[in-house]
């Protein structure tokens, strides 16, 4: 909060111009979709491993955080982050929303603000260096959703914590050392994580991997056998599987934490499959979770207004230079 | 607010919540670079069509029972974010435009959307720049913003205006209110009173008389209202027999015989009358025909021979010269052929009287006139009536059984509530008023408060709360469910 408060004092434009991208349209760049291509180069068999209904009821948690761009200004871009928890206790959904945080990030502070909330959210002191401007909301999203993940390992007991994402590690957002912290506080409060990714890059035999979920009989896990656990700098520290849970046509990526044995793990989604509302494959705290954290067209002109408000900006509208080339054959996203 | 969009005459302004525009209000568009201000009036407020909210209220309306939860906002957000859900659009229709302080009728103006300043302007003030003649104010009653209203009687002196709304919403009591109005400025008013309710004019409401008490004059047919045939000239009973009695063309021609011949003798008594069909060397049938209607008039109790006791008009109207007055015929209990005697009487007679120039000229408020107005009087009284002194006012619940060519002609409209689509599509065929408004802004006003369109507020459609008057209330519905207790 003080960090969003001190990057908005800094303002010393008198525009702010409102983003162009249509509003509808997915402005973050998320942890999920920040992981890296991995080609599997020598894939063995899927097994498919047939799931049953646990009895066994556990809590459910899950995070998610959204980033969205507001607008520029003339020194720098206006972002917004803001995280929802979504958790279930006793066949009621609670949430908690954090946000959002508006920031402005310029060329000048952009360093700065990255290393303190990088610093603030990892214990790690090596001098990162900041992304460039066009994806710094994103990057600030992901540290933001690290650190709500860690509040979440460090509180939760014996429950199934959902990620939005994967448990890739050993990128500048996730580091290996601290995604590793992040899984071993899970498991020693006997609780474990499950990483579903709704888009994943993981391709076998040129296929998309979720795409061998098709003819499968759900409730089921396909496993992949002898899936390599890197790839130079990158760490898998989930074992992958894809999830088809329920009947329909969607199934998904699912990583769970390696370092649990392999028949808990399953006992997990076994578990996830009595405790949680299951649509299309996908559990219903994190659908939530997604839900509350994402921001709506209303919401960006409200935040827009909020900082022209604040911090005495005229909301002006520069030309769009597709639309001013092209026409009605400008479309899509700018650059 | 800001200007969003100008089509035709209708603009579209975009206001905040905390803006405290209703229907109704009127904005003052004001362009300064070309010190032009263009006239607006709010004639339907609705939300904003924001991007977004379908997805916002979807994701609010799954909180409930099931999900729950908290917002951790430190900063504040959320209050601009639930004010651009909240955000508003002002339907408007332009009225006019200033310049240089001048006020015009055009609406082609089309002001900077980016410089133009928008505010509310009060009824008063804005009238003040229509206004001509500013005496003889007749109160109505306060506007929204609780300024007094006032109409004069010129826009009511050589007009024609229709008050209508639903039952129970106060024409009635408008009604009264103008009457009253037109009194105090020592003018003459009929009211052609079908449910008694103008009996209490001149009396206050704790009892008592007020102070029209001695220019109220209620005249009840049969009773204290009667009439005498030599009073009568041959055009006035031929209106009576012809279009309340349904005589015959045949009849007619002998009746007029009939009279001319006992104009002759000097002899005007109903008994003559009847001796001289009796006796009269016609077609039996003819004889018959005359007859029947001899004594509808002889049964209506309308018409008697002593000369002291008949009303007469002219008398009447004289005592109302100096002062003003207003005659009321109470039509109350009276059958619907004996009220159609009495109106042709009532409304030949006035027509003889303002032909011959003695009087001057008669407001007459016709309530629910359809019920005793013959479908030949509509046309009559909008042309040529007005042109003799007769300035009609209608009162009614039943708009549609007023003619269309009456709403075209109307000068003003006094509009209370009308929830009926059909009402109001009747009603918005008035030439001076455009219909979105009529049907937008008459469908919620509450009782007591009426539209006033036209040229009483200078085609400023303005919503008025019609003023209390101190007149005892008639005409009440008897109920069965009363409590005997109190």
């Amino acid at each position: 909060m003080e960090l969003s408060l001190s990057s908005l004092k800094n303002i010393e434009s008198k525009y702010l111009q409102p983003n162009q991208t249509p509003l509808n349209q997915p402005a973050t760049e998320h942890i999920a979709d920040a992981t890296p291509i991995m080609k599997i180069q020598h894939p063995s068999t899927i097994k498919t491993i047939p799931l049953e209904h646990s009895l066994d009821e556990r809590p459910v948690v899950a995070v998610d955080v959204s980033s969205i761009r507001i607008g520029e200004t003339e020194t720098g871009v206006l972002c917004a982050i803001r995280g929802a928890i979504v958790w279930k206790e006793k066949n009621r959904y609670r949430y908690q929303r954090i946000g959002p945080f508006p920031f402005h990030i310029t060329e000048q502070n952009k360093k700065e603000i990255y290393k303190l909330f990088r610093n603030h959210h990892f214990e790690i002191s090596e001098d990162p260096r900041a992304p460039s401007i066009t994806n710094i909301q994103a990057r600030m999203g992901n540290l933001l959703e690290r650190w709500l993940q860690l509040g979440i390992s460090c509180s939760a007991y014996g429950t199934i914590i959902l990620w939005d994402g994967s448990m890739t590690a050993g990128m500048v957002d996730s580091p290996v050392d601290e995604m590793s912290r992040l899984l071993e506080i899970a498991r020693n409060r006997l609780s474990i994580v499950l990483a579903f990714s709704k888009n994943t890059t993981l391709r076998f035999s040129g296929h998309k991997l979720t795409d061998y979920a098709e003819k499968a009989e759900p409730p089921c896990l396909l496993q992949i056998n002898d899936f390599p656990s890197s790839s130079g700098p990158i760490i898998l520290l989930g074992d992958v599987y894809v999830a088809k849970l329920t009947p329909g046509v969607c199934s998904f990526r699912l990583d769970i934490d390696r370092k649990v044995p392999r028949e808990r793990g399953i006992e997990a989604v076994q578990s996830l499959l009595r405790s949680d509302l299951l649509v299309q494959s996908y559990p219903e705290t994190l659908r939530l979770a997604h839900i509350f954290s994402t921001f709506t067209a209303t919401e960006v002109i409200g935040i827009q207004r909020f900082i022209a408000q604040q911090y005495g900006l005229k909301i002006v509208m520069r030309p769009n230079v597709r639309r001013l080339l092209f026409g009605p054959f400008g479309k899509g996203a700018e650059g | 607010m800001r200007l969003y969009k100008k089509e035709g005459n209708s603009i579209q302004i975009l206001s905040s919540p905390k803006d405290d525009v209703e229907k109704g209000d009127y904005l003052i568009v004001e362009d300064t670079n070309v010190n032009r201000k263009l006239i607006t009036q709010v004639i339907d407020v609705q939300f904003a069509s924001v991007p977004g909210l379908l997805e916002e209220l979807l994701r609010d309306s799954t909180t409930g029972e099931q999900i729950y939860g908290e917002n951790f906002d430190p900063l504040g957000v959320s209050s601009h974010i639930n004010h651009i859900q909240d955000a508003r659009m002002l339907l408007c229709k332009i009225r006019g435009t200033i310049l240089n302080d001048k006020l015009r009728v055009n609406s082609s103006w089309l002001p900077s959307r980016s410089k133009s300043g928008i505010t509310k302007i009060s009824i008063n003030s804005l009238l003040a720049h229509a206004r001509g003649k500013e005496d003889l104010s007749i109160n109505i009653g306060e506007t929204k913003d609780g300024s007094p209203l006032n109409i004069t009687a010129h826009d009511l002196d050589g007009r024609l205006n229709i008050i209508t709304g639903k039952k129970g919403t106060g024409k009635s009591h408008l009604s009264k209110l103008l009457v009253l109005g037109l009194v105090d400025y020592k003018a003459t008013v009929v009211v052609l009173d079908l449910n008694g309710e103008y009996a209490g004019l001149g009396l206050s409401a704790k009892g008592g008389g007020n102070k029209y008490s001695d220019r109220v004059y209620v005249l009840t047919p049969g009773a204290n209202f009667r009439v005498s045939l030599s009073q009568m000239g041959l055009s006035v009973i031929l209106k009576i027999l012809v279009h309340a009695l349904d005589l015959p063309g045949t009849s007619t021609r002998e009746f007029k015989r009939i009279w001319k011949s006992l104009s002759q003798q000097g002899k005007f008594t109903l008994q003559d009358l009847g001796e001289a069909i009796r006796k009269c060397s016609c077609n039996m049938h003819v004889r018959d025909a005359l007859f029947s209607r001899y004594y509808s008039l002889v049964n209506s109790g309308f018409f008697t021979d002593d000369e002291e006791s008949a009303t007469s008009f002219e008398k009447l109207f004289d005592e109302t010269r100096d002062n003003g007055g207003a005659l009321v015929i109470n039509l109350k209990d009276v059958s619907s052929i004996d009220r159609q005697i009495v109106l042709e009487y009532t409304l030949g007679n006035l027509v003889k009287l303002l032909n011959q120039w003695k009087i001057k000229s008669v407001f007459l408020f016709a309530e629910e006139a359809h019920l005793y107005l013959r479908e030949t009087y509509w046309d009559d009284i909008v042309t040529r009536m007005r042109h003799f002194g007769l300035f009609t006012n209608f009162v009614t619940n039943q708009p549609d059984t007023i003619k269309e060519n009456i709403y075209r002609q109307a000068d003003s409209i006094f509009l209370f509530n009308f929830t009926n689509e059909r009402d109001l599509e009747t009603v918005s065929k008035a030439a001076r008023v455009d219909s979105e408004t009529v049907k937008s802004i008459a469908q919620e006003l509450p009782p007591h408060h009426c539209l006033l369109i036209g040229r009483a507020v200078k085609d400023f459609p303005v919503m008025v709360k019609v003023r209390a008057l101190d007149i005892k209330t008639m005409g009440q519905t008897r109920l069965f469910f009363t409590n005997t207790d109190s």
